[in-house]
């Protein structure tokens, strides 16, 4: 360094420091909560450094340019874009800048590698900024001696660029971003134009490894973990889709740079898949999965073909990096040889199972589990409802997913509600009902899906809580639409429910099917004035109080103003098939509401009053009659529905009555029993449970062979039962539990049972704890 | 009615020696063109060392009497190799022949592996060669010899998964001798081994699952007591599981064994729901006939269906079955299948109704009202049903069977009184245990 240089540094470090005292505070305040104003202040430094230099020094700009002619006019080519890029290096930079361009012959592997050993020494300590030690690394690259040695550099690079985002909730800003991804496609680039060089994260390399030249044969062993970077890169994107307003354009803007990310993620994976390191392929193949699960046929089609377009337009941004990097001198040439555009297949379920095909041969389990729960998701947006519920069910992802981590948790939410929707879509609705129904049994949809924060009254939220749980949130453009779910839950409620509560309006307590329902049933009947309905859940309560009459149409309509239904695609297809649907119940609600005002009906009536035809009535009727929800028999001669009312006399209606309460005592008699003697109270509401799920195959054998009766007949009674010891235990796991009642919700039957059960346990369960403490204490 | 042949779908899981009763079959129902079936021989029997039939079937194929010469060479080819293994099992072979030789056999593998070593110089290697030589006599279609040969090798053999395969091997050889008491026998031997065996993965569990039970057609089709016991073996949950994923079209069979058996069975409820649930992945007129009785009620669909079903039958490989009688030749299975389904459909029906016009009903049940009348006279003679003729009106009339209220209370109350017995017996138990503390 000459001594004019020097003189020159000293006097600016002065400077600057007596400069820096009359923004202390801010500075302060900076360091003590850098995200917030992190690119004002970076970019307000860096302008006082060039207005210092700019007046201490001449031009800033000529100085390099004097320099190189004092070095005979190395390779620099004196465009127009390298002095504006030159403006912009710091001081310190440039310092070095010079300090290598004195001299390039002499630059050797050496002094590279000292000036590298230094920078990242000074790395992580105070006084060193982030932005200025990536420009020293970003510069280093550019003189390395060896394309090992580059590579190691650029490791380093992207490590520094991680480093700037200081933090966890913040994201990294974003043109660090692009250069991150930039970087990553250079070691790609080398990787692929080297195959000798490997990068491990294992062993330790040799000090002098990068030494070796681009003519060495034999492998160079280069520290590094590319999929580590990689899924690094993929968190800051979904990091900084979470900070962003989804309503801004800056979101917009965001969001196209994903293809910027799948290319990467791709190449990556097809360099891991050439070297043979399939289990980290799949973990690259997983991030892409997670980036494609959830697009439509439209939006994928788009990405496609916005991926196409800015292929184009990102050469133009390639090019002049290109010039950047001609600049000063770059002794390791890289030429680009992946390819810097994305290849999408023209249908993403392509895509999908070529990603998915090889995570499941070698993914770890988690990532399998994930890439499980992606396909679902993926199969069950595209209206593959039975092969999306095959795979949910032989996965046995159900059974496990409270063991997992929370967000394959989360994930496993959203394919539920996913596939509930199909079910919904293609005319399941109990299916759809079963899926549905436990994501809306606790009223925390939006905490379970991650689709936002849902206020708790009861229970305060530690600060540290709700900073995991934003962590947690799902970018905007990934969400699923709430109304439309909560729309397609009540109304599949509806269905099962009106009818079920017509036939079993006597005791109204004995069988729900949906408790959430009949909850908001209650509530807009207890409703003095009922105006006309305005959200979706009036729509549905103004529907429901059509069809307890069987006024079909009304409840169609209704329904049918609802304007959620334009999000869906086949739209008409689904309304038209609500609109059977809503004629099936609305007739069988009829049928059990008013069967005993009527004799005989006939089936032309029927047809007549619900629009159906003969042979639907008929088939619908002969259903209820052989599962005898109605007594009543075909006259076949007459086209008539004969009804046999089986009237009990007063004194016999109080027979059954006190015959169920008997065995109800005899239960809580044997409970009582069991807590006291019988091995720990805990088993026995587990043995209840199996019981009742398989009441009729297991019931008769085992410890007790007589409580099958009683769970046959009169599951209400004994489910009282078990909720006393059963529910209580849930509870306590309040917060563990977010999904781990949806393992039964699912398969159809298993489904509709299920959540009965789940609905009686609630009514009881005060009495019953209460009396099982008793008991205990 | 190519449309519900089931052979593009069954063949895969079949050994390709028990292909050729199923193209057989389809060459004499002539579902498809003789040439196509010829040439598809043909195919099978290249990777076999059948060269002798294979160029029988090249010459009625193409009408000639030249046969290619790579036909020729593989005989010559197969003749030596055949030749080979013949003298390297040799040892054993003529040690197995001499009856007094192996009467020195005994239960125990380990000690006549050392006997045979010691006293006839016969190591592992012959016994390897035995097994090939049985491998190559099957793929040379003398069944019989491989039967005996393998049967030989699993008494001697120590290696399991050999000894699964040789059992396979026996399997097919039974099948295709049509011994199905014997073969019996070797399914259900092969079924504990698979159920029991731990497999590398439980997709080849399923797999060899899979296959169990298309083998298992042969058998259970032509065996008299297989109508039950197909039931057993497919309705297991592992099974059934095993379909469902990846064979559902097996549930023709099922469903046609459901409908044959007289006894119902209390498994039915639950066949209708798988039923009902694979619908979307396969369905075939039997399989729709069920749904259309037992799902939707639709009796006139039904109908429809059971014609369909009789199509189906005649040209399935396994249901179809002849028997030949003097100059008729009747499949069997087909009419008891009519008479049950008929059976079906009227035990449905008149659950949900009180009055029937007969001549409706008839039709439905493709009778005359002649035989009708007299069958319905049979069932209700036969106590099989609960109900009137009113000739006058040409009607049916059920009686209405209503639940006495006192049975039904006694029936509620009844069990309570043994729980309470019981749990007071476990309480003087524990008051008597308390007081010795």
């Amino acid at each position: 360094m000459s001594s004019s240089n020097h003189k020159a540094l000293n006097a600016m470090k002065q400077k600057l420091k007596k400069n820096n005292k009359q923004y202390e505070e801010l500075i302060n305040k900076y360091r003590e909560n850098p995200e917030s104003e992190e690119e004002k202040f970076e970019e307000e430094e860096e302008e006082e450094d060039e207005d210092e230099s700019g007046s201490e020094l001449e031009d800033p700009s000529q100085i390099p340019e004097s320099s190189d002619e004092d070095d005979e006019g190395e390779e620099l080519d004196d465009d127009a874009g390298d002095g504006a890029w030159e403006k912009k290096l710091s001081k310190k930079e440039k310092l070095m800048d010079r300090e290598f361009k004195k001299d390039p012959s002499e630059i050797t592997w050496d002094t590279v590698n000292k000036k590298f050993k230094e920078v990242m020494a000074a790395r992580g300590r105070k006084g060193t900024g982030k932005f200025e030690q990536v420009e020293q690394l970003t510069f280093l690259t550019k003189v390395a001696k060896t394309p090992a040695q580059k590579l190691e550099i650029l490791f380093s690079v992207i490590s520094a660029q991680f480093d700037v985002n200081p933090g966890l909730s913040g994201h990294m800003p974003i043109n660090v971003w692009k250069k991150c991804v930039q970087n990553m496609l250079v070691i790609l680039d080398i990787l692929v134009q080297y195959p000798n060089i490997v990068v491990d994260d294992m062993v330790e390399p040799d000090e002098n490894e990068t030494q070796k030249g681009a003519d060495h044969d034999g492998t160079i062993r280069v520290w590094g973990n590319l999929v580590a970077f990689l899924e690094r890169i993929d968190n800051e994107f979904f990091k900084s889709l979470q900070c962003i307003d989804p309503h801004t354009r800056e979101y917009v803007e965001r969001l196209r740079d994903e293809p910027l990310f799948l290319v990467v993620a791709q190449n990556v994976q097809e360099y891991l898949e050439r070297i043979g390191d399939l289990k980290s392929a799949a973990k690259v193949a997983l991030r892409r999965v997670e980036l494609v699960y959830y697009k439509p046929q439209e939006v994928y089609d788009a990405m496609r073909k916005l991926a196409e377009l800015s292929g184009d337009g990102e050469k133009d941004g390639d090019e002049t990096k290109v010039e950047e990097a001609r600049g000063p001198s770059s002794f390791v040439v890289t030429p680009e040889v992946v390819s810097r555009k994305p290849t999408f297949p023209d249908n993403s379920r392509a895509l999908m199972d070529i990603l998915v095909t090889l995570i499941y041969k070698s993914g770890d389990e988690r990532t399998k589990a994930l890439a499980m729960l992606c396909d679902i998701y993926h199969h069950a947006l595209f209206d593959e409802f039975s092969i999306a519920r095959d795979l949910l069910l032989m996965s046995h992802l159900q059974d496990n997913i409270q063991h997992m981590d929370v967000s394959t948790q989360i994930l496993f939410n959203r394919a539920m509600a996913q596939v509930g929707l199909c079910a919904f879509r293609v005319g399941l609705i109990a299916e759809g009902h079963g899926c549905l129904s436990e994501l809306y049994s606790g009223g925390r949809v939006k905490e379970l899906l991650a689709q936002g924060v849902s206020q708790n009254r009861y229970h305060e939220k530690t600060p540290e809580q709700e900073r995991l749980e934003r962590r947690r949130q799902m970018p905007y453009h990934m969400h699923i639409n709430l109304e439309l779910l909560e729309a397609v839950h009540l109304i599949s409620a509806m269905l099962l429910e009106v009818p079920n509560m017509a036939a079993n309006s006597l005791d109204a307590k004995r069988k729900v099917i949906s408790k959430t329902f009949r909850r908001l049933l209650e509530l807009s009947e207890r409703q003095t004035f009922t105006g006309p309905p305005e959200n979706v859940r009036d729509h549905v309560m103004a529907a429901t109080r059509a069809l307890c009459k069987g006024d079909f149409q009304k409840a169609l309509d209704v329904i049918n103003s609802l304007d959620v239904w334009k999000l869906l695609r086949n739209r008409e297809s689904v309304l038209e098939m609500l609109k059977a649907k809503i004629k099936e119940e609305a007739l069988r609600t009829y049928l059990f509401t008013y069967c005993s005002s009527y004799d005989t009906v006939s089936l032309d009536q029927l047809t007549k009053m619900f629009d159906l035809s003969d042979a639907q009535v008929h088939s619908m009727v002969s259903k209820m009659l052989v599962n005898e929800e109605l007594h009543a028999s075909w006259d076949q001669p007459t086209r008539c529905i004969v009804f046999h009312d089986v009237e009990y006399s007063r004194l016999q209606a109080l027979a059954f009555q006190l015959t169920e309460k008997l065995s109800i005592l005899a239960e809580s008699n044997e409970r009582a029993v069991e807590a006291r003697i019988g091995g720990g109270g805990l088993d026995l509401p587990l043995r209840r449970r199996d019981n009742q799920e398989y009441a009729p195959g297991t019931g008769g054998g085992g410890r007790w062979p007589d409580v099958s009766y009683n769970q046959g007949r009169q599951g209400g009674s004994g489910r009282t039962a078990y909720s006393g010891g059963g529910r209580p235990m849930a509870l306590g796991q309040a917060s563990r539990d977010r999904s781990s009642g949806q393992s039964r919700g699912t398969g159809g039957y298993s489904g509709r049972s299920g959540s009965g059960m789940r609905g009686s346990q609630m009514d009881a369960s005060a009495r019953m704890v209460s009396l099982n403490r008793g008991v205990r204490g | 009615m190519a449309t519900y042949d089931l052979t593009p779908r069954i063949a895969p899981n079949l050994d390709r020696h028990l292909v050729f009763p199923l193209l057989e079959f389809l060459q004499e129902r002539q579902l498809y063109p003789d040439e196509q079936i010829l040439k598809a021989k043909i195919e099978l029997l290249n990777k076999t060392n059948m060269v002798d039939y294979a160029m029988d079937i090249h010459k009625s194929l193409y009408h000639t009497d030249d046969v290619p010469q790579d036909m020729i060479d593989r005989r010559l080819e197969v003749v030596a190799r055949l030749k080979a293994l013949e003298d390297g099992a040799a040892p054993l072979v003529t040690f197995l022949q001499n009856p007094n030789a192996v009467q020195e056999l005994r239960a125990d593998k380990q000690y006549n592996l050392q006997m045979l070593n010691d006293r006839y110089q016969i190591g592992p290697d012959q016994i390897e060669a035995l097994y090939q030589y049985a491998k190559f006599q099957f793929e040379c279609g003398n069944y019989s010899g491989a039967a005996d040969y393998l049967y030989q090798y699993r008494a001697l053999c120590t290696n399991s998964e050999r000894s699964l395969s040789a059992l396979w091997g026996k399997l097919a050889a039974e099948i295709l001798m049509q011994n199905w008491d014997i073969a019996l026998e070797e399914l259900n031997r092969l079924k504990e081994i698979i159920d029991s065996k731990s497999f590398s993965s439980p997709l080849n569990q399923v797999q060899s699952r899979i296959w169990l039970m298309h083998w298992s057609l042969f058998i259970f089709f032509n065996h008299d007591n297989g109508r039950t016991q197909i039931i057993d073996l497919f309705n297991q949950d592992k099974y059934l599981n095993a379909i469902q994923t990846s064979a559902p079209h097996l549930l023709r069979y099922l469903a046609t064994a459901f409908i044959v058996n007289k006894r119902r069975r209390p498994q039915f409820k639950e066949f209708i729901k798988v039923i009902q649930q694979d619908q979307c992945s396969y369905k075939d007129p039997i399989t729709e006939f069920l749904a259309c009785v037992y799902v939707n009620y639709e009796f006139d669909g039904a109908q429809k269906k059971m014609k369909e079903c009789e199509e189906v039958i005649l040209n399935d490989p396994f249901l179809g079955k002849r028997v030949e009688e003097g100059n008729f030749s009747t499949v069997p299975l087909k009419d008891e299948f009519l008479e049950n389904a008929r059976l079906f459909i009227f035990e449905t029906y008149c659950r949900i109704h009180q009055r029937i016009e007969m001549r409706v009903l008839f039709e439905k049940l493709n009778l005359n009202y002649e035989d009708g009348e007299r069958w319905i006279v049979n069932l209700i003679r036969n106590s099989k049903l609960d109900a009137k003729i009113d000739s006058d009106t040409g009607t049916v009339i059920m009686e209405p069977n209503q639940p006495n209220v006192y049975e039904q209370l006694i029936d509620h109350t009844k069990a309570l009184q043994g729980r309470t017995y019981k749990l007071v017996g476990q309480l003087l138990e524990h008051a008597q245990a308390q007081p010795a503390r």
